[in-house]
């Protein structure tokens, strides 16, 4: 498998980058076709922990079974936000209608894998893996796509998170950063000694401990030679005080900065397990989500034609309410879509319905729309990489075509 | 206990059963005898220089009534309540003689977890620790189940106080049942989620607990048992049949099946050696602590006995080492530099920033006991700089003499050398590898930092002290 030869290898051989792909060359020539095209694109994935209520992201208020199923906790035609006669937006994602409009938004409901489980724990693992059922994989999804991507910078593959995600699991150096602008040594009055004798000890490792401390120095390296990164949002983006605000806004830092970033992951804790009174939940996190999606655009703005953005959660929610104004653990979820090469302005995907019978066990929305399909035509379209062998043991279908 | 009795075996007790070695101890416990020091670590008797450290902080014992009413009179109240169970928790994994019961604490704190900014639980978290978790961390583990399952902080968390039976009215299912705790109680506290329980044993192991809920959120917080909502159908609960016709004890009886399956001694054993022993423990170690837990029926005390006392546990005092946990970072670090805290606020900024704030993992799973979870770029350098910070007595509500330290241990503290190999003896037992000894030798004279702080901190911020 060629994404094995990692990139790993040409980051230490320092300036043998060359030589290295010399190995193998007709793969080369592939990547290097493929790295034309898709130029400098960027993937964005933002994943919300804790399993997102699709029913309440992209309202099926035309389902005549919605109203009747979530009860004390649907939200009321007059409240949200109509977007094709049978689906609209719940109320508190209102601002991200007019990037809908103009063709730059898109929905997909009823997205997932069955065998994904009811557990926070393993749907996520098995999401960010790409490989549902089996916990053995050793590497994510994210770094699969990325190690085949030409470049040997740090920078190439960024998460915002306190911890490295399982979707970037890998050999691939990957940037973990909470946050970029504190992203130095502490040695007041002995920084450089500090440094060149830190980096002595851990560049005297070939180990997991060397290579983190290794990828540390090269991320500082990189990011204080970069002042622009700093640059604050541009065209009057405000983005909330949130997670999903202080990591779009790096983002689109790291973006506009243009250090060859290719996938940057956002990873969002927050009230999206909405086992009680989720309507509170709701306006609180939705709030959130809309405006850091709307102040990213704008924070983009013609570089947006470059990125492309997917919100992911591990699963979606029961169909019905439960007894606590809330929703249990369910299956298909509902991911929101955004970005200059996606196919806007409209709901993608085949709706399954909310009849007894066309729930998942008789309670979960059904899912019609495998989460690797999305995840491949992303990495196709933003990183140039073929999908067809990203997830082992599945070929992906055609896509839902919602990126150009 | 085949015990290779030398520095590197001390350090690795200390490492995986407490939070590391102070400068003296590896000496100490060598002159006690490690077997002996392990029977002291599982007796855990009374340690009234802890006590002492932790006198000032006073709102530690307060049930949860007292903080509700003194959250009534004064909001900011919360904020001085959390700030001394944050100190406390520092103070204890630092200063503790009872380590191995600090990190057992934690241990199943983080097994049984609660979110301390999910709404009541910001009320009843250090209740929760203080009497469902503290006094079961070496007992038995039906003890700890019930007293987690029973205590109002977990029944918030995890919603089931909202739980109800579901009910038909006129002909149509008013639903009432929350499967919240349900759920997690099998996959995350129990027999695990690859057990091969189903969706209807999870419906049913919620309807088991129906009515068990919170009197009162506002004033007193604590256990009641509404009978009316309680879901009185038989249930069926991965190989338990309850008949028609139950209460309170159909919950308890549950408890009884799960904490005695076979599956929950092995998930548990598995996980206990995945903190102690190393990230993907072999499979040996592993049925042995299981099979001592089912023999003893879950007595905590055994498994760990089993445990340590396995030749795969001492194996790994000669292998790469298991990363450690932000926490156990920050802990050792603290515990190398003979550091004394009066103040943990500082500290707790270093955890959120290291991705591992104290009691505010938000998923019910908890925080991952895999070292190799926590090693990135971003954590590294926090990792880094609390080394540096520290040994430069630049932690607020720390301090930390790294000259003395040096002195007391008969190095020479201006001799970069010299503190080097001190630390590596007392720390590390001898185990700072070459390339790190010199680096931290290269230290130049002079400079407004002094020699030994820069040692010492170079020293914390090395790759060995990443590991235990």
């Amino acid at each position: 498998m060629a994404w094995d030869i990692s990139r790993r290898m040409f980051l230490r051989g320092a300036g043998l980058a060359a030589v290295g792909v010399g190995f193998h060359p007709s793969s080369l020539l592939v990547r290097a076709a493929q790295a034309a095209e898709a130029g400098s694109r960027v993937l964005v994935q933002v994943f919300l922990r804790g399993g997102c209520d699709g029913l309440s992201v992209c309202v099926p208020f035309g389902d005549s079974e919605y109203y009747d199923l979530r009860g004390g906790i649907a939200i009321g035609r007059g409240e949200l936000v109509n977007l094709d006669g049978h689906f609209g937006l719940h109320p508190a994602l209102a601002p991200l209608k007019a990037l809908y409009d103009d063709g730059r938004l898109a929905l997909l409901p009823a997205v997932g894998n069955y065998a994904l489980s009811r557990s926070h724990f393993d749907a996520q693992d098995f999401m960010e893996s790409g490989t549902p059922g089996d916990k053995s994989t050793g590497t994510g999804w994210l770094e699969r796509s990325i190690a085949k991507v030409p470049g040997d910078a740090v920078t190439e593959a960024v998460a915002f998170s306190a911890q490295l995600p399982r979707s970037f699991l890998g050999p691939e150096p990957v940037l973990v950063a909470q946050a970029l602008s504190s992203f130095d040594l502490r040695a007041r009055n002995w920084r450089a000694e500090a440094e060149t004798l830190l980096r002595a000890m851990y560049d005297a490792r070939d180990d997991a401990l060397g290579h983190v401390g290794q990828e540390t120095f090269a991320a500082m390296n990189v990011l204080l030679r970069t002042p622009a990164i700093m640059a604050p949002p541009a065209g009057g983006a405000v983005y909330p005080n949130a997670a999903i605000g202080t990591g779009l806004r790096q983002a689109a830092q790291i973006i506009k900065a243009g250090i060859g970033t290719r996938a940057i992951f956002v990873n969002v804790p927050g009230a999206f397990d909405t086992h009680a009174n989720q309507l509170t939940a709701h306006t609180l996190e939705f709030t959130r989500i809309a405006d850091a999606l709307v102040a990213f655009a704008r924070d983009l703005g013609a570089l947006m034609d470059d990125v492309a953005l997917m919100v992911t959660t591990e699963f979606g929610r029961v169909a019905f309410v439960n007894g606590s104004a809330g929703t249990d653990h369910g299956s298909a979820h509902c991911m929101i879509l955004m970005g200059g090469r996606v196919r806007g302005g409209r709901v993608h995907g085949s709706w399954p319905g909310l009849a007894r019978s066309q729930l998942y066990q008789e309670r979960d929305v059904a899912v019609t729309t495998d989460f690797r399909d999305v995840f491949a035509e992303m990495a196709r379209a933003q990183l140039g990489v073929d999908g067809s062998s990203l997830f082992p043991g599945y070929t992906p279908g055609p896509g839902p075509g919602i990126v150009a | 206990m085949p015990i290779d009795v030398g520095p590197r075996a001390a350090v690795h007790l200390l490492n995986r059963i407490g939070y590391g070695p102070r400068p003296g101890d590896v000496a100490r416990i060598l002159g006690t005898g490690l077997d002996r020091y392990v029977q002291g670590q599982l007796d855990a008797p009374a340690d009234p220089e802890l006590d002492s450290r932790l006198r000032g902080l006073i709102t530690l014992d307060y049930p949860i009534s007292q903080v509700l009413t003194l959250y009534n009179a004064d909001q900011r109240s919360i904020g001085v309540i959390l700030d001394e169970l944050y100190t406390a928790k520092v103070i204890r994994a630092v200063h503790a003689q009872n380590q191995l019961q600090e990190v057992m604490v934690d241990f199943w704190f983080n097994h049984f977890n609660v979110y301390v900014q999910d709404g009541f639980a910001r009320y009843s978290t250090g209740a929760y620790e203080r009497e469902a978790i503290r006094p079961h961390a070496l007992g038995r583990f039906r003890d700890l189940l019930g007293a987690t399952a029973a205590h109002p902080a977990m029944l918030y968390f995890l919603d089931n106080y909202l739980s109800r039976a579901n009910v038909t009215v006129g002909g149509r299912v008013v639903r009432g049942l929350n499967e919240n705790y349900g759920r997690e109680l099998l996959e995350l506290h129990t027999v695990g989620v690859d057990a091969g329980y189903t969706q209807d044993h999870v419906i049913d192991a919620a309807r088991c607990f129906t009515g068990w809920g919170i009197d009162n959120l506002n004033n007193s917080g604590r256990f009641t048992y509404r009978q009316a909502v309680h879901d009185t159908g038989a249930k069926s609960v991965f190989g338990l049949n309850l008949p028609a016709g139950g209460g309170k004890d159909d919950a308890e009886k549950l408890l009884d099946h799960l904490a005695s399956h076979p599956k929950t001694a092995s998930f548990i054993a598995k996980k206990l050696a995945e903190r102690l022993v190393s990230d993907d423990p072999p499979p040996r170690v592993v049925d042995r602590a299981a099979a001592a837990f089912e023999s003893t029926g879950g007595d905590i005390r055994e498994v760990l006995r089993a445990i340590l006392g396995s030749a795969e546990f001492w194996a790994e005092a000669f292998g790469a080492g298991k990363p450690k946990t932000p926490l156990e970072f920050v802990a050792s670090a603290l515990r190398a530099a003979d550091a004394q805290v009066s103040n943990g606020r500082a500290v707790v900024a270093y955890l959120q920033n290291m991705g591992m704030p104290l009691y505010a993992c938000v998923p019910p799973t908890g925080y991952s006991n895999r070292g190799a979870d926590w090693i990135n770029p971003s954590s590294q350098l926090y990792r880094m700089n609390f080394g540096l910070d520290l040994a430069a007595g630049a932690v607020a509500g720390v301090s930390a003499d790294v000259r003395g330290v040096v002195r007391r241990m008969g190095g020479n503290s201006e001799d970069p050398g010299s503190v080097a190999s001190t630390i590596s003896a007392q720390i590390f037992g001898n185990g700072l590898s070459r390339s790190t000894l010199d680096a931290a030798s290269r230290v130049a004279p002079g400079g407004s930092v002094s020699v030994a702080a820069r040692v010492a901190g170079l020293c914390l911020a090395s790759p060995e002290m990443q590991a235990r």
